[in-house]
């Protein structure tokens, strides 16, 4: 097969190698073809869709992932209480601040520990910063599996302003290592905050305008992704979806405002929900959440006070166990976290929004067309890196 | 809304339960109960369930405690489901057809740890390597020096 459609990355397994010839080769249509989205599919990252295919309609999804499972919650093991982070923020590296925050906390609360205030409110605008980063590459893929590859680009120009602010502030772009038990890393200095608020300034002067122009209100994207992969607001509880996606579908669950973490219970943001619950309403949860956070950042910053943005966090933390969400980028990162009153993590077990969207795909995508997997796919803003771990 | 939870839980199945954080209630279950505590859950709103998170404590002398972590989505509350096994015999009954969500969390603890899910329809390699099965790399006896990936003999 040495047409457009192996190019692209598809190979064709005939469910049963049988010779045909004759009379049965009507018969081959009606057998169903085993099709391998990914592993090198452009939209599907390090992952792959066993597809049963019945001509153009999707019968069985079964995902196939482990390709990048690096063992985090083993590495932790073997760390003390603040060098997990390493570990714990290469979860996902598009927002690594909201694993590391979640970490945090859960740290602090074994050992008994109570931050800053300036700690909070650093690490609620660096959260949302990288919140603002990740959803910028999520909504610049999903069109970007459509095959407009332009709004990638616009998103990108935004990003890399967030990505100067994170690296005045740490040194580092993407993995930060900048949210530790006990505050925060380093001073958020002038220079910090001049940077994050001329990247919320483009964002909401420049990027946000332009791009709500062209790629949100647009019939051809609507056409293309309204009422598909359409999930009910009992169906999204009943199959476990988190974050974007299950708010997408009704259901107004965001660990910022339920369990209010870091600043979050002192700022004023809304909890976007739409009800239609396809994948065109899970794109602009997106977009809508991306106009928050910039709100939020903007309101950190002002009310950001003044004193210590650390304290001392003890080497040996004594025994006892913690259960902590935060709501990640890609939903509620949860993290069950044990000491046993040693220099280290005893055991972490981190509870991954993105594993979850992964096992509902195969509900999601019954019946639906070949064409329309990889827009359902890309809608559900799912990480590879947290999937595996 | 966790007192009331609480009480119930005593009335009907006589188990004990401690709050292990402001939100968060803590269940301690036999296994052979833990069906019937997970359905009463689900009915009483626990709806969502989170994950399923084995401990190993077999360096400090106990077994592996498996637990079940769930979501009341309207009231905001979360409940831990909390079964203690002996290292000799890993066998819990599976909770997959009450919460479908669980069942790959299950496998995934299946492969991890060693611990067998009776009743999941599903137990097979799903992160790990092919080669890497049935040496359960997050168990606390797993030593990353003995079990490297078998490389080509060097000659």
């Amino acid at each position: 097969m040495g047409n457009s459609i192996s190019l692209a990355g598809y190979t064709f397994v005939v469910e049963e190698s049988k010779e045909i010839s004759g009379e049965d080769l009507g018969l081959l249509q009606e057998k169903l073809l085993q099709l391998n989205w990914g592993v090198q599919h452009p939209a599907s990252g390090p992952m792959r869709l066993k597809l049963w295919v019945d001509g153009d309609e999707v019968v069985k999804v079964d995902p196939d992932i482990g390709y990048v499972l690096r063992l985090l919650e083993k590495l932790v093991e073997y760390r003390t209480w603040i060098n997990a982070v390493v570990n714990v923020e290469r979860a996902c590296f598009m927002d690594d601040f909201g694993t590391m925050a979640g970490y945090s906390i859960a740290a602090e609360k074994i050992a008994g520990v109570e931050v800053p205030k300036k700690a909070d409110y650093v690490r609620t605008i660096l959260c949302e910063g990288g919140r603002i980063v990740s959803h910028l590459i999520g909504l610049g893929s999903f069109v970007g599996v459509m095959g407009v590859h332009t709004p990638m680009q616009w998103a990108l120009i935004a990003r890399e302003k967030f990505l100067d602010a994170f690296e005045v502030y740490s040194g580092q772009r993407i993995a930060t290592a900048s949210i530790i038990p006990g505050g925060v890393r380093y001073e958020p200095t002038g220079k910090f905050i001049e940077k994050m608020i001329s990247a919320v300034d483009f964002l909401e002067k420049e990027f946000i305008p332009r791009y709500a122009e062209v790629f949100i209100d647009n019939p051809t994207l609507k056409l293309r992704s309204q009422g598909i992969g359409v999930v009910p607001k009992e169906k999204a509880v009943e199959l476990g979806l988190a974050g974007p996606a299950l708010r997408a579908s009704g259901v107004a669950s965001d660990v910022r405002k339920d369990y209010p973490y870091a600043a979050y219970g002192e700022l004023d943001f809304k909890v976007v929900t739409k009800e239609e619950g396809d994948a065109y309403a899970r794109y602009l949860v997106l977009w809508e959440e991306l106009i928050e956070s910039a709100k939020i950042i903007r309101q950190a910053i002002e009310g950001l006070p003044e004193g210590e943005w650390r304290t001392k966090f003890p080497i040996k933390v004594p025994p006892g166990e913690a259960y902590v969400n935060v709501e990640w980028a890609r939903g509620c990162f949860g993290f069950h976290l044990i000491s046993d009153g040693g220099t280290g993590p005893y055991r972490l077990k981190m509870r991954a929004p993105s594993f979850a969207n992964v096992w509902a795909l195969p509900e999601i995508m019954k019946n639906v067309k070949l064409a329309d997997v990889p827009v359902i796919f890309a809608s559900l803003y799912m990480c590879h890196g947290d999937i595996d771990r | 809304m966790l007192e009331e939870i609480k009480e119930k839980v005593k009335a009907e199945f006589g188990l004990e339960s401690k709050g292990y954080d402001t939100n968060i209630l803590l269940i301690e279950c036999e296994r052979e109960r833990l069906r019937d505590l997970v359905k009463f859950l689900k009915n009483n709103g626990f709806s969502y369930p989170h994950t399923v998170s084995v401990v190993d404590y077999t360096p400090k002398g106990g077994g592996f405690q498996v637990n079940y972590i769930l979501e009341n989505l309207n009231e905001k509350k979360f409940v831990m489901v909390r079964v203690n096994l002996s290292s000799e015999d890993l066998t819990v009954p599976t909770v997959s057809d009450i919460f479908p969500p669980l069942q790959p969390h299950e496998r995934e603890a299946w492969e991890m740890f060693g611990v067998e899910f009776i009743g999941n329809p599903r137990l097979e390699v799903m992160l790990l390597p092919d080669w890497a099965e049935g040496l359960f790399p997050l168990r606390k006896s797993y030593d990353f020096e003995k079990h490297r990936k078998p490389s080509k003999e060097k000659k």
